[in-house]
């Protein structure tokens, strides 16, 4: 992977330098400031496959430059790892918020930046041949003259949401919750939408269709959320899992009816002019005290199963409406 | 901090430049934290406090890494000191409080004694 580093700190600097050197495979550039980075990232011909950004730094700090770099579009998906002293919740909830991947404290174990620069690399690779078929895709598209057909997104799986505030990626909101202290979870919770009859607007749906309905409920949702502390992901199958905090519990109920009010309000169009018509249902909300780790992960898992079986209910509630209304 | 040198080629190479630019470090936060002791401007409280600050937060990001962890560890708890004292809304963090001024000199005691153990 091509990485920059960008800390205000030169031992750091040379303790990554050193770092990567013995990993291998890697190329490093540094920067001493968020400026001289910004200035690195303008110029042409520079592609970077990752980034790694102190918080604390003069002037303009690690939270500023991630958001920066966020609005390139060559690097609106590049993973960042912010290497912080700085593990106050306040920071790393601010620095997620920013649009981080995930992040790693200081002063860092050589084994666990070696962990952590492993599950990046990962991510490079797979998106490298996701982007691939993105490009592999377009191209047989231009020759149809069908532009919006770019790519066929599968109904699994995650979509990266642009410009919303307070969403971020599925694997880094999985970061976020897996690396929270356990004092940091209490008063924290974990539930879910999830779009109904989402198969059926998959399948009657252009891709670009499909990610322009996802987006905007992201961005409904979101809206709804504004006054709350919360962390959001869109986590596939139409599927959005949120995380909150500062002790707020949901009603789940309401939320659902806000929502739905909204997307009702918001008259959601195809490229056909034909109006669609999407609601969500909402699962139960989950506690996150004393789930550290996997088992927080499987609290997002909770809540996002039990936000799909009540999209189904709800789907099958209708139905079965319907089959007693023939038969009476 | 052994272990650690075998799984990096290079360690000691920092771990010596870091120690080379700790006497200077040290004495830019005691210069601070006396200057912000002195000081009667709470402008100027808050900017040596600042600066004393960022560069604890320097040495605590690095100086564990590097097997330096008690140093590490002293840096830390002052910069903590300092950043909960500035973000006090009341106006006592417009002073220097005496305690900030003693974790310092603590913590520049144990640098003190790092810099013995090398020579």
């Amino acid at each position: 992977m091509d990485i920059l580093a960008v800390d205000d700190d030169p031992i750091i600097l040379e303790l990554l330098g050193h770092f990567i050197e013995a990993v291998g495979g890697h190329r490093l550039t540094t920067a001493p400031c968020a400026q001289d980075a910004l200035a690195i990232l303008e110029q042409k011909n520079t592609r970077f496959d990752c980034f790694l950004f102190d918080i604390q730094m003069p002037v303009m700090d690690g939270i500023a430059l991630c958001h920066a770099v966020r609005q390139m579009p060559d690097h609106r998906q590049t993973p960042i790892l912010m290497l912080t002293a700085m593990t106050e919740k306040r920071y790393v909830d601010a620095a997620f918020a920013a649009g981080a991947t995930d992040y790693v404290s200081k002063p860092f174990e050589v084994s666990e930046l070696k962990a952590r620069l492993t599950l990046v690399d990962d991510l490079v690779a797979l998106r490298r041949v996701n982007t691939t078929k993105v490009f592999s895709a377009q191209s047989l598209s231009d020759q149809h003259g069908q532009a919006d057909e770019i790519v066929a997104l599968e109904l699994h799986e995650p979509i990266t949401i642009f410009d919303v505030d307070n969403v971020i990626e599925n694997n880094a909101l999985e970061n976020y919750v897996t690396q929270l202290s356990r004092s940091a979870l209490f008063g924290s919770t974990t539930f879910a939408f999830s779009l109904r009859k989402i198969e059926e607007f998959h399948a009657h749906m252009s891709a670009f269709e499909f990610h322009s309905l996802i987006a905007d409920t992201a961005e409904i949702i979101s809206d709804t959320l504004h006054r709350h502390q919360f962390l959001m992901s869109y986590a596939g199958n139409g599927t959005f899992v949120c995380v909150t905090e500062n002790g707020w519990r949901p009603d789940a109920e309401t939320l659902m009816d806000a929502v739905n009010l909204s997307l009702a309000r918001s008259e959601l169009y195809t490229n056909n002019a034909e109006r669609i018509y999407p609601r969500v249902s909402v699962g139960e909300v989950v506690s996150l005290v004393w789930k550290t780790g996997q088992s927080a992960m499987g609290a997002l898992a909770e809540a996002h199963t039990s936000a799909e079986a009540a999209s189904a209910a709800h789907t099958r509630g209708l139905t079965d409406f319907w089959l007693t209304e023939r038969s009476a | 901090m052994k272990d650690m040198a075998i799984e990096m080629p290079g360690l000691e190479k920092v771990r010596a430049k870091f120690l080379h630019l700790l006497p200077e470090r040290q004495n830019q936060i005691a210069e601070h934290a006396l200057a912000a002791w002195d000081a009667t401007d709470p402008a100027d409280v808050v900017d040596n406090l600042t600066a004393a600050c960022a560069i604890l937060h320097q040495i605590a990001g690095s100086a564990g890494t590097l097997g330096l962890v008690t140093l590490g560890e002293a840096a830390q708890k002052s910069e903590l000191s300092i950043q909960t004292h500035l973000e006090r809304t009341d106006s006592i963090h417009a002073q220097c409080p005496a305690e900030i001024v003693k974790e310092i000199d603590t913590f520049v005691s144990i640098g003190q004694a790092v810099l013995e153990q090398q020579t």
